[in-house]
């Protein structure tokens, strides 16, 4: 009876959704920061490389954001 | 005749109620970006009316729920759901007066829900819809954005927390434009629906629409527009008292609470459950404010909002019923609608016309 009343696949996939966009999407944004004051450290102290490498983490974090945040509206919209 | 002039009191009623509903909601959705200096007021406003305009076009399953699965389409009559939005709009009145916060979503439900009883009996409720898509998820949400808030800033400052403040506060500010537009937009999908599944339900009732009719297009543009034009208006009296009522977080924070809040709204709304947008948000808020520190977060505004969520759904569908019984007393027609129309823009104008001369702060009643 309880179980027919929750809607408990809807509501376990509207937890799991808001967990994996609200916390991944955020630690993705924070990586994407730390990439650009990375590359500003690095850049300063002459180390080339490793500026880079920071740069190219920070540049891949933020276009997954923006891929998370295009592909949550697209679901959004199609259904 | 009569049922026309009902059904256009109705509408009006139903996109009266969506535009005070983006009124009052324009701080929820804004506060956090003015507040860490993420957006410039008149911006951050005209961004979240935008917003809140094209995100009720994105989704109709809230409408659906609203419209088919609280109350039992096929036994509702116009007066039934002008009854409901009456008690609705009586109990945000009332909650506004006295400073609580609600939850007009809630107060929407409960006002048809309470009228319906009173109308047909408990038979008119759908039991299953009613708990499973409204009750329960109004418990969830708002401790699921806490709690995603709260592990979200736990990681972002793990992340930055080495960093230069200068450029991680330039960085978060730059982010909050996209989180806070997300909060907008999924403000306007969940809020702006619910006016659409009202109205929706009328038209039903009223045989315009067949029982498993969606909105049609003029419900969701009119109700997108409403909601628009409340959270623009809305906007210029928070441009004064954002900088009193808002608790003072970080950009970092900003972001997070609303990336959380954003996230569990658009989440629940794919699903079609019509939440509580305040809640969630206020949820976001806390759970960003916890997450750095526990005693950051006001646990007695917490409370507050904890027994006004216990009270809306009762108190709105009493008014609701109440209102119903009113408006039989002068028959079935259109005369109980129009008294009862005239007589609560009478108390709207009273109450408004007082509180300016005493000039007493407006909290917030949302979505």
């Amino acid at each position: 009876m309880i179980a027919t009343i929750v809607h408990t696949d809807e509501l376990l996939q509207t937890i799991a959704a808001s967990v994996i966009a609200g916390v991944g999407v955020t630690f993705l944004f924070s990586l994407g920061i730390w990439g650009a004051g990375q590359f500003t450290e690095l850049s300063r102290g002459k180390r080339p490389v490793a500026a880079t490498a920071a740069a190219v983490v920070g540049v891949a974090a933020m276009l997954c954001v923006a891929g998370a945040v295009i592909t949550g509206i697209v679901v959004m919209t199609h259904k | 005749m009569d049922s026309d002039v009902i059904l256009v009191i109705v509408i009006a009623t139903a996109l009266a109620f969506d535009f005070t509903n983006g009124f009052h909601d324009t701080a929820n959705v804004v506060a956090t970006s003015i507040s860490t200096g993420a957006a410039r007021p008149q911006v951050a406003i005209g961004f979240a009316a935008l917003l809140n305009f094209v995100g009720a076009f994105i989704s109709i399953s809230v409408a659906a729920t609203v419209a088919k699965d609280v109350v039992d389409a096929e036994v509702i009559t116009p007066t039934i759901v002008f009854a409901g939005l009456i008690g609705a709009i009586a109990w945000n009145l009332i909650t506004w007066w006295f400073g609580l916060p609600s939850s007009s979503s809630h107060a929407l439900i409960g006002g048809v829900v309470g009228s319906a009883i009173a109308a047909v009996g408990v038979d008119a409720v759908i039991a299953e819809g009613l708990v499973g898509k409204v009750l329960i998820p109004a418990v969830v949400a708002p401790v699921l954005a806490f709690l995603v808030a709260g592990a979200a800033i736990g990681i972002s400052y793990r992340v930055v927390g080495r960093q230069r403040p200068g450029i991680v506060t330039r960085g978060y500010q730059y982010g909050q434009i996209v989180s806070g537009g997300l909060l907008a937009l999924a403000h306007g999908t969940n809020d702006a629906q619910k006016t659409m599944g009202i109205i929706t339900l009328a038209l039903i009732a009223s045989g315009e629409l067949g029982a498993e009719a969606d909105p049609p297009f003029w419900v969701i543009a009119s109700a997108a527009t409403a909601i628009a034009l409340g959270t623009y208006s809305g906007g210029w009296r928070i441009i004064k008292t954002t900088g009193t009522r808002i608790i003072k977080m970080d950009a970092a924070q900003g972001f997070s609470a609303q990336g959380a809040g954003a996230a569990v709204i658009l989440a629940s709304t794919h699903f079609g459950f019509p939440l509580s947008t305040t809640h969630v948000i206020n949820g976001g808020v806390m759970g960003a404010g916890a997450g750095k520190r526990l005693s950051a977060v006001r646990w007695g505004v917490a409370g507050n909002i904890f027994v006004a969520w216990l009270l809306t759904l009762p108190a709105a569908a009493s008014i609701g019923a109440l209102t119903y019984g009113f408006t039989r007393i002068f028959g079935t027609g259109a005369l109980g609608p129009i008294l009862v129309t005239l007589m609560a823009l009478s108390l709207v104008v009273a109450a408004f016309a007082r509180r300016a001369r005493q000039g007493a702060p407006v909290t917030a009643a949302g979505g």
